[in-house]
């Protein structure tokens, strides 16, 4: 088994977590938590295959950076939407 | 050393598969939380034993850096602490178990193939302007999908703006942090700096160099040097949008009077990437401020 | 410059600006809708004199950089999704009910446009994945217009839009790995029917189908749909769920092993039938107006999944045309009825299907609206869904042994039948005394019959429409 199978499969665990953390919770931080590991998980895999070309494949790598930035801003409005539904459930109950 | 690294690469990919799992069963949203802190930076390391600098960075900054102050200011702006664990149930396990071993046999073949794309990068590179090949690729053969991104973060500030208003107060600081901030502030300018020249011919770039200086202004904001922004400033409104303006503007002016969408004229890349990658930074850098601190009142005519 | 490009740049520059200028104002966004409409034509025109025309982006060759593609069907596209926006703008402008006068509705909806416009022309599988992130983003945002109620709504559809892109970007990604390029239409010549390429297509597929809402990944689309504000709730039914349906499309029609294809398609037009029948029946059932009419879309959605299907079982060639009237007509048809019952649910101060009893002596024209495209919807003569389901019909009668098939497109017209007529034969009954704010605009309720009449309007060319668009090159 070769380092980029070995990582190849980490990848895989890892979306495979974020995709069982999205079924079983219910807490919108923790799903927002595992989408993001999700997320992770897919980039390992791209970074993974971008070792198996030498030099490390440039155009995997700058794809990762852009899916990062994608990332980040939609965990941006995720976590706002969920602190802005959670304030309304709670002016619903007073 | 064979039996090392691969002693290195098993703790780390078993480090990275507890500390998922840790962060999605932990008993507190804190410990969640701090759990997918530490998941950020084991994968920065990850990256950086993969030979991928840019990304090292990238992840440090955006993955671990920015998310985690996100993550953290939700909790601290919701008051959100209780938290019911998850009850596992059996697709939510027997799903993901099932889907491993197809993925896993997917992927197996998949360390003998080739790619022609990283041979094609390094021969186009000298044309490209820059030397380093990750840069090239974002703002010069993929430049559209880079635009399009600026886009992604301008969007999400502008979805932020259509929620609830947050709480603008920011907490008062302790004198640690104020004798800090006034050090830290202009360090995350040089730093950014660096990394945003050095993004040109070696890693770095744009969006590590954005995430720095937005440190940097979150630090500034939070000892009360920065006054509270908002949308309705003029200047703010311009930082936000310069990177997209210009992308657009260079996009535009190229079909209209040059070769093509995109097709930078000879001899100019250079200056023209390195006014999109200034610009960019510009605006990721008060995009993310905005977003991490807030701004003190939303904008509901 | 290009004609689609400019179709393109005009409402990413229009939006840009106006959030420089933070201008607000209906009358930028609707010139730069008819502008993109005026150059998107000028597009169709000049693909159809000239034949279908690649653009390389920034000069360079295509495994290294983007491509665009203008065919008849993108600049077809890039004129309806103009069109759209121009009768949905002209509404939003003038309604008291649309909620979304002074908001940022107007710079977002022409950043839904410029993201919709990319993706009509572009071939990339990763550019694919950005845009489908900005078009979710953009969605997400003015689904949030609507306010804190319609929050949970917003929360969902971004969870489940991310899931799903990070669905297909792991199958974006196995492909990289196993074929070493992201241009579509390269990968057309190379895809292979071995098992990394089966288990990619595959959670592509899946994400796709998530993001379409397709049966039985459509759980959020009501919700989404119906909470949102007027307006959005007809750009994101008439437009957004194509956007994946488009990508799923190109992929399975176009890149796909034919081998892989026609063990795949019936399991899509099975979905597809099941998309007709359940949402059909939760449409008949639901409480609420715009629920009502979110679940139909789910259901309209059936027919594109079924003729999706049919064709990569058979490969009957009309079966593209009939995929794509229905994304016209039920584009068209959607936009006027969403409008239409968003007027009538503010006018009448009630969500409740049942507030609709005697609307046609209350709000007469909105009603008239809502009947006329739920016509086209159930595919009543002469319409644009008849023309569509007529194409798809044919194939279907010829051979015994597609007849089951045509029952399920049977079941789907009764089932739409019935959800429509639930409400006519509500509006006739006698109307209870109007609230003391009772007060109907006209305008506004015309402006919601003008998508609905020109659906009927594709009749009166249908013959045309139906041998041009046999004749293009898909």
């Amino acid at each position: 088994m070769s380092t980029t199978l070995f990582y190849l499969a980490i990848g895989i665990g890892l979306w495979l977590m974020g995709l069982h953390g999205l079924l079983a919770t219910r807490q919108s931080i923790i799903l927002v938590l595992a989408i993001n590991i999700m997320s992770s998980g897919t980039f390992m895999v791209m970074v993974a295959l971008a070792t198996h070309s030498d030099p490390v494949d440039p155009v995997l790598q700058a794809l990762v950076v852009t899916g990062l930035v994608v990332a980040v801003s939609a965990t941006a409005l995720a976590l706002r939407l969920a602190a802005s539904r959670r304030r309304r459930t709670e002016d619903d109950a007073t | 050393m064979p039996d090392a690294e691969w002693l290195f690469d098993g703790t780390l990919g078993i480090l990275l598969l507890v500390l998922a799992g840790a962060a999605l069963h932990a008993r507190s949203l804190y410990a969640a939380v701090v759990m997918f802190i530490a998941l950020g930076l084991m994968l920065a390391l990850t990256w950086a034993r993969l030979g991928a600098p840019d990304l090292a960075l990238a992840e440090a900054a955006i993955g671990a850096g920015v998310t985690g102050a996100l993550l953290f200011s939700t909790l601290y702006k919701a008051g959100m602490d209780r938290h019911k664990r998850a009850t596992p149930n059996r697709i939510a396990l027997l799903l993901p178990g099932l889907a491993f071993l197809l993925l896993l046999t997917a992927a197996w073949p998949l360390p003998e193939m080739h790619s022609p794309l990283p041979d094609q990068v390094m021969a186009h590179l000298k044309d490209s302007g820059v030397s380093h090949p990750v840069t090239a690729v974002l703002l010069n053969f993929r430049a559209w999908d880079t635009l399009l991104e600026v886009s992604v973060v301008l969007i999400a500030l502008l979805g932020v703006r259509q929620l609830y208003p947050s709480h603008g107060e920011v907490p008062t600081p302790w004198p640690l942090m104020l004798a800090w901030g006034r050090l830290l502030a202009p360090l995350t300018v040089i730093v950014g700096g660096y990394l945003l020249w050095r993004g040109t011919d070696a890693p770095g770039g744009a969006f590590q160099a954005g995430t720095v200086l937005a440190a940097g202004g979150v630090a500034l904001r939070l000892i009360g040097v920065l006054p509270p922004l908002g949308w309705h400033q003029w200047p703010v409104r311009l930082l936000v949008l310069a990177g997209v303006l210009v992308f657009v503007a260079v996009a535009a002016l190229t079909a209209w009077l040059g070769q093509g969408w995109l097709h930078y004229p000879t001899g100019s890349s250079k200056v023209l990437i390195l006014l999109i990658e200034l610009m960019a930074t510009a605006s990721i850098a008060t995009t993310l401020t905005l977003l991490v601190v807030g701004e003190k009142r939303e904008l509901r005519p | 410059m290009n004609p689609a490009l400019l179709s393109l740049l005009t409402p990413l520059a229009t939006a840009i600006l106006m959030l420089l200028c933070r201008s607000r104002a209906a009358v930028w966004t609707i010139a730069a809708s008819l502008l993109s409409l005026v150059a998107a034509i000028a597009a169709l025109y000049q693909v159809t004199t000239d034949g279908s025309q690649l653009i390389h982006l920034g000069g360079w060759e295509s495994p290294l950089a983007i491509r665009f593609r203008v065919t008849a069907l993108s600049a077809l596209l890039l004129a309806f999704t103009a069109l759209i926006h121009l009768l949905v703008g002209l509404y939003a402008a003038r309604s008291r009910h649309s909620q979304t006068r002074n908001t940022d509705y107007w710079p977002l909806s022409c950043f839904l446009h410029a993201s919709l416009a990319s993706l009509w022309l572009s071939t990339d599988l990763f550019n694919w994945y950005v845009i489908l992130e900005l078009l979710g983003l953009t969605a997400v945002a003015l689904v949030s217009l609507a306010g804190t109620k319609a929050h949970r709504a917003a929360f969902n559809y971004l969870l489940l839009s991310l899931a799903a892109s990070l669905c297909y970007l792991l199958g974006v990604a196995l492909l990289y790995g196993r074929y070493g390029v992201l241009d579509s239409l390269l990968l057309a010549d190379m895809l292979e029917a071995d098992h990394t390429t089966r288990t990619a297509l595959l959670v592509i597929t899946l994400g796709l189908m998530l993001k379409a809402a397709l049966w039985p990944l459509h759980l959020w689309l009501p919700p989404a749909h119906a909470g949102a504000p007027t307006a959005v709730s007809a750009l994101l039914s008439a437009l957004v769920v194509k956007g994946p349906l488009f990508v799923l499309w190109m992929l399975w029609s176009q890149v796909a092993p034919v081998e892989l294809g026609r063990q795949a398609g019936p399991a899509m037009a099975a979905a597809g039938v099941a998309a007709l029948v359940s949402a059909g029946w939760s449409a008949c059932r639901t409480p609420h107006i715009k629920t009502l009419v979110a679940y139909s879309t789910v259901a309209q959605l059936g027919y594109a999944l079924l003729a999706l299907g049919m064709l990569l079982r058979w490969g009957v060639r009309e079966l593209h045309v009939a995929l794509w009237l229905f994304v016209f007509a039920h584009g068209l048809a959607k936009a006027s009825m969403f409008l239409a019952a968003g007027e009538m649910q503010s006018t009448l101060g009630s969500k409740k299907v049942s507030a609709l009893r005697g609307a046609t002596q209350t709000v007469p024209v909105a009603m008239f609206a809502f009947a006329v495209a739920g016509g086209s919807l159930i595919g009543l003569p002469p319409s644009g869904g008849f023309l569509a389901k007529w194409v798809l019909l044919q194939p279907l009668l010829l051979e015994p042994s597609h007849w089951p098939w045509a029952l399920g497109v049977l079941l789907g017209t009764l089932a739409s039948a019935a959800y429509v007529f639930r409400v006519i034969a509500l509006s006739f009954d006698r109307a209870p005394p109007p609230r003391p704010d009772y007060n109907p605009d006209p305008v506004a309720q015309w402006l919601t019959l003008l998508p609905a009449l020109l659906v009927w309007g594709m009749a009166l060319g249908g013959e045309t429409l139906i041998l041009w668009m046999s004749g293009v090159a898909y």
